[in-house]
């Protein structure tokens, strides 16, 4: 085993809270390496409901968070507003709130640097006509919209263009100790399949809800809080803006419209592991009963899926008898800590950055990088509140955008996913950069999101794969119409589309299980008689081709290139229950 | 209003039984919320594809390994085969010639390269592939692809091999779907354009698999016109919904039944009906501004399974029958539903009304419920249209007995 890589830090963990501390560490000019053991955004960060937080959830009990979310709230839309819906945010209150709770919290809000308004019953549904009429009055807030992915693909952008590292599918599987030090991060490189070592000055662990674990490797105790959160998906928005109850936060209390659809929050239930991502009947019924009290239309509305995620929660000092499972875990402080293990484990070159949220995710980021920096003797100072991430010169993220490029363009038939917009030019561009897999178009391109869950597009995508394939095994006939069958197509060494379509088609699956019933059982039945009725599809190729997608493109050595290019290890999603054989070693 | 008959479904089940019945000279009203199998098949005829997931050589044989309660057990194989037959004259005589052995299944060539089993073939689809064969897309249409086809059928031992032909200048040279590519092949002036392109696509092949899009409102003749223009037959692989064989086949049936005389309301779903002890006496349906009630004989319920708007599946495991209220059999709850796999079975797909050997309702003890209702298609409990590859086979059949227990029943 050799040191592939030497570097001065090694970040642990590819969701926002370390993808942000990587670019925090290349904006003071240090040389950094990110490891993530599936793809960026895959663990809490792709597993959430996309509020961009103001704050006022946290307004009455937890106002040190409600400070660091307002202003980060406002960090954010600066750096980073081509993520962002700009689409505010309403608390309602309905009959039966307590108004003394809505006293409590406008002077919790103005307390925290929250900005408030309060809307009389009329005003509140001239902004939002599907409220329900009983609504007796609401507060403004400026909360918001905002896309994970696309933060995380313009921050990792960032930092690698300023020569920091990203490597996915690179579990950590261990480090080297010298003495009080760590020299080394061991890690698995899940598509070459083999085991690497990264030699490194510091290491920082920001892998959230598994925080723990890469404490245990480092021999440091760490326990972890993993909160569980169910959300549910609607298959329209329903609300032009987020939409909360004014009251104590409990189950079913947000609705935030994202993109096409809107998702609905929330439980909190302390589950033994972070990977326990199941989704109970109960909690979907009791989020579209919950938010159908805020905007009645929900509960016969057309539910696409359900998902949960497991909130990275920290106590420090659990006291005894504290840390089983079951509890309600709102009463565990949203906010970040900062663990320094030299002088809490006598570790002396480590950091861990743990609870925390989405929106802080780059506060979080500058805290612990200062302290590290201090350790290093680093004097640049935090550039990250200032510096606008690329994209950013686009403005805020508009969800009629998508339309207005196909209105623009005249793109209807050029359509591979109506639902979401998806064209067949922003397809055949994202193939041609080297995503064959249809996981991959999904993340990237929003590609099958939408209400009929991949009735047409995925299949449409997996030709065009195909396609793509075939003309770089014949690239005279590549974009032209070919006189004649003259080549044979792809190459037999090429992953097969149709295989990968069935992986594709399975994994979606999983989260759709718990919401079908209504039209969806008949969109389901529908989308199965395409597949399996027209296409005769027997799903027989799906567990001997998990090993085939693993084929490494033709002339790609291990270890070359552009790791996020070498996918299909494992697809990740809204999927309900399997996480383990992800990244499992091959 | 008033009807003799009133068939609610306008699949291939609804479609066919309200066609025979008003052969048999009822008076026959179609009540229909909108397209149904028909536009979302594979363009084939089914009869029975698979059992326990594999392959059936012999259909008609292969029902006798179907479980008890399945609505070919209830029919008899000899209505099936009277199904079929009056469906290939039906066809037949409508230029939709379809070919086939009743006694043996034979390959359809889909989209994805696949060679799905079933019993008869639209003339168009029905060509055997041997020796060379090029899968050829029309340059711009996006939902074929010939790599991904060509790729599917070499593993099955096809000599394939992916190309495209350009489309001559027309009206739609931006974008397109598949029906506006048909209608443009309907004109013999654009197919004269097509076909030389077409032929350097195919040639050196013997057989060329395509979409199948050539011609929607001419039946086979655009077909055969092209095949002859570029000198090489051609097959229409099974293409994603909407069906182009599946809209020339409900064209051919709506012109038949306007012939005959059937009334149609179209776009206008059944949401119940009123009752006189075991008899309906009318069906309620929406109108543009208001319920409608519609008096009638006799009622055939077409309206499909889950998948169609027949039965309605209830969040909580439950499921309803959605015109006249028949009992159906639910589920503990909607996790019952669905398998675990996408592309395997799925129980809600075989749920459905259980009926007697007249096709007439009866509740979970077997006894009758309605004396003047028959059920046919996927409404039928018991079988799973989409993965025994029965659909067609079921409507056929159960027409075919609907006509003729309605014919013991004559019109008052």
């Amino acid at each position: 085993m050799t040191h592939l890589i030497e570097t001065d830090v090694v970040v642990v963990g590819g969701g926002v809270t370390g993808v942000a501390v990587l670019r925090d560490l290349a904006l003071r000019g240090v040389h950094a390496v990110l490891v993530e053991r599936f793809d960026l955004g895959t663990g809490t960060s792709g597993r959430w409901h996309g509020l961009l937080h103001s704050g006022a959830r946290y307004a009455v009990r937890d106002q040190e968070s409600a400070r660091e979310c307002i202003e980060e709230n406002t960090t954010l839309r600066r750096i980073a507003p081509h993520t962002i819906e700009d689409i505010g945010g309403l608390f309602v209150l309905l009959p039966g709130d307590d108004e003394a709770y809505a006293d409590k919290f406008v002077e919790g809000c103005a307390a925290s640097g929250i900005p408030t308004e309060e809307l009389s019953a009329a005003a509140a549904h001239r902004r939002e006509p599907l409220l329900a009429p009983d609504v007796r009055l609401a507060f403004a807030v400026p909360d918001g919209g905002i896309d994970s992915w696309s933060l995380l693909r313009s921050m990792a952008a960032d930092a690698e263009a300023r020569g920091c590292k990203v490597l996915v599918r690179h579990p950590i599987v261990g480090v080297e100790r010298a003495g009080d030090r760590i020299t080394a991060v061991r890690v698995h490189d899940a598509v070459a399949g083999e085991d690497r070592t990264i030699g490194c000055q510091w290491v920082v662990n920001a892998a959230g809800a598994w925080a723990g674990e890469v404490g245990r490797m480092a021999g440091v105790p760490l326990t972890m809080i993993a909160g569980k959160g169910v959300m549910v998906v609607m298959a329209s928005r329903y609300v032009r803006g987020v939409v909360n109850a004014c009251r104590k936060p409990a189950d079913g209390d947000i609705i935030v419209p994202q993109h096409e659809v809107a998702i609905l929050g929330t439980t909190s239930e302390q589950v033994p592991s972070p990977d326990d991502i199941s989704v109970g009947l109960a909690d979907v019924d009791r989020m579209i009963d919950m938010c159908a009290q805020m905007v009645p239309a929900i509960a016969s509305g057309r539910v696409l899926r359900a998902f949960a995620g497991s909130r990275p929660l920290y106590k420090p000092e659990t006291p005894a008898g504290d840390g089983g499972a079951g509890g309600d875990t709102r009463e565990v402080s949203r906010t970040f800590t900062v663990l320094d293990h030299a002088s809490r484990d006598g570790l002396d070159n480590m950091f861990s950055i743990v609870g925390g949220k989405l929106t802080t995710c780059r506060q979080m980021a500058e805290a612990v990088v200062d302290r590290l920096a201090e350790r290093m003797g680093v004097t640049e100072p935090c550039r990250t509140a200032t510096e606008v991430l690329p994209g950013a010169d686009h403005g805020p993220h508009r969800v009629a955008e998508p339309l207005a490029r196909v209105e623009r363009d005249q793109a209807y038939g050029e359509l591979i996913c109506e639902c979401e917009l998806v064209t067949r030019g922003q397809v055949r561009q994202a193939v041609a950069d080297g995503l064959t897999e249809l996981e991959d178009l999904r993340r990237t391109l929003r590609l099958g999101y939408g209400p009929c869950q991949a009735a047409f597009c995925a299949w449409r995508a997996a030709g065009m794969v195909a396609e793509a394939q075939a003309s770089e095994a014949q690239p005279e006939g590549a974009g032209e119409p070919h006189d004649g069958p003259a080549g044979r197509g792809s190459p037999s060494s090429a992953p097969d589309p149709v295989a990968g379509l069935e992986r594709f088609l399975e994994e979606r699956w999983r989260g759709q299980l718990s919401t079908i019933w209504g039209d969806q059982a008949r969109q389901a039945l529908l989308n199965h008689a395409i597949y399996r009725g027209i296409f005769d599809l027997q799903g027989d190729g799906v567990p001997d081709e998990a090993a085939a997608a693993l084929d490494r493109p033709p002339g790609a050595e291990p270890g070359d290139g552009d790791p996020t290019r070498r996918v299909g290890e494992e697809l990740v999603g809204d999927t309900e229950g399997r996480t383990s054989s992800r990244a499992d070693g091959r | 209003m008033r009807a003799d008959v009133v068939v609610v479904g306008a699949g291939p089940a609804g479609l066919a039984g309200a066609t025979r019945l008003a052969e048999a000279g009822r008076q026959v009203l179609v009540l229909a919320r909108g397209n149904g199998f028909t536009h979302w098949g594979a363009g084939a005829v089914d009869v029975l594809g698979r059992v326990g997931g594999e392959p059936v050589e012999r259909p008609l044989e292969a029902i006798d390994r179907l479980p008890e309660g399945h609505p070919y057990h209830l029919v008899g194989q000899a209505a099936v085969r009277d199904g079929l037959d009056w469906f290939s004259g039906f066809a037949d005589a409508a230029g939709l010639t379809h070919t086939g052995d009743p006694e043996r299944n034979r390959p359809q060539v889909t989209a994805f390269g696949t060679l799905r089993p079933t019993c008869l073939l639209p003339e168009p689809a029905a060509k055997e592939l041997r020796g060379r064969v090029a899968v050829v897309n029309f340059a711009g249409f996006r939902d074929f692809a010939p790599a991904l086809c060509a790729q599917r059928l070499r593993r099955s031992g096809i000599d394939a091999v992916p190309a495209s032909a350009p489309l001559p200048a027309w009206d739609h040279d931006r974008y397109f779907t598949g029906v506006e590519l048909a209608r443009a092949i309907d004109d013999p002036g654009f197919r004269r354009r097509l076909a030389p392109g077409l032929a350097r696509a195919v040639a050196g092949a013997e057989v060329a698999v395509v979409p199948a899009v050539l011609g929607l409102d001419r039946g086979h003749e655009p077909w055969a016109d092209l095949q002859s223009l570029v000198g090489t037959p051609l097959v229409e692989a099974a293409t994603a919904p909407p069906s182009i064989p599946g809209l020339r086949l409900f064209a051919a049936y709506r012109a038949r039944l306007d012939a005959l005389g059937v009334r149609w309301q179209f776009g206008f779903p059944a949401v119940g009906v009123e009752r006189d002890g075991d008899r309906v006496t009318a069906v309620r349906s929406e109108g543009a501004s208001r319920l409608l009630a519609t008096r009638c004989q006799e009622l055939v319920l077409a309206t499909g399974g889950a998948a169609g708007n027949g039965i309605e599946a209830n969040r909580d495991g439950t499921l309803t029958e959605r015109v006249a209220g028949l009992p159906v059999e639910g589920f503990d709850d909607r996790l019952g539903f669905m398998g675990g796999r996408f592309l395997g079975d799925h129980p809600l797909a075989a749920a459905g009304v259980r009926v007697d050997a007249e096709l007439r309702p009866v509740d979970t003890a077997g006894e009758p419920l309605l004396a003047n209702v028959c059920c046919v298609g996927g409404l039928l409990a018991g079988h799973d249209p989409t993965t025994e590859g029965s659909r067609e086979g079921v409507a056929l059949g159960t027409a075919a007995r609907v006509a003729a227990v309605l014919a013991a029943t004559p019109a008052r």
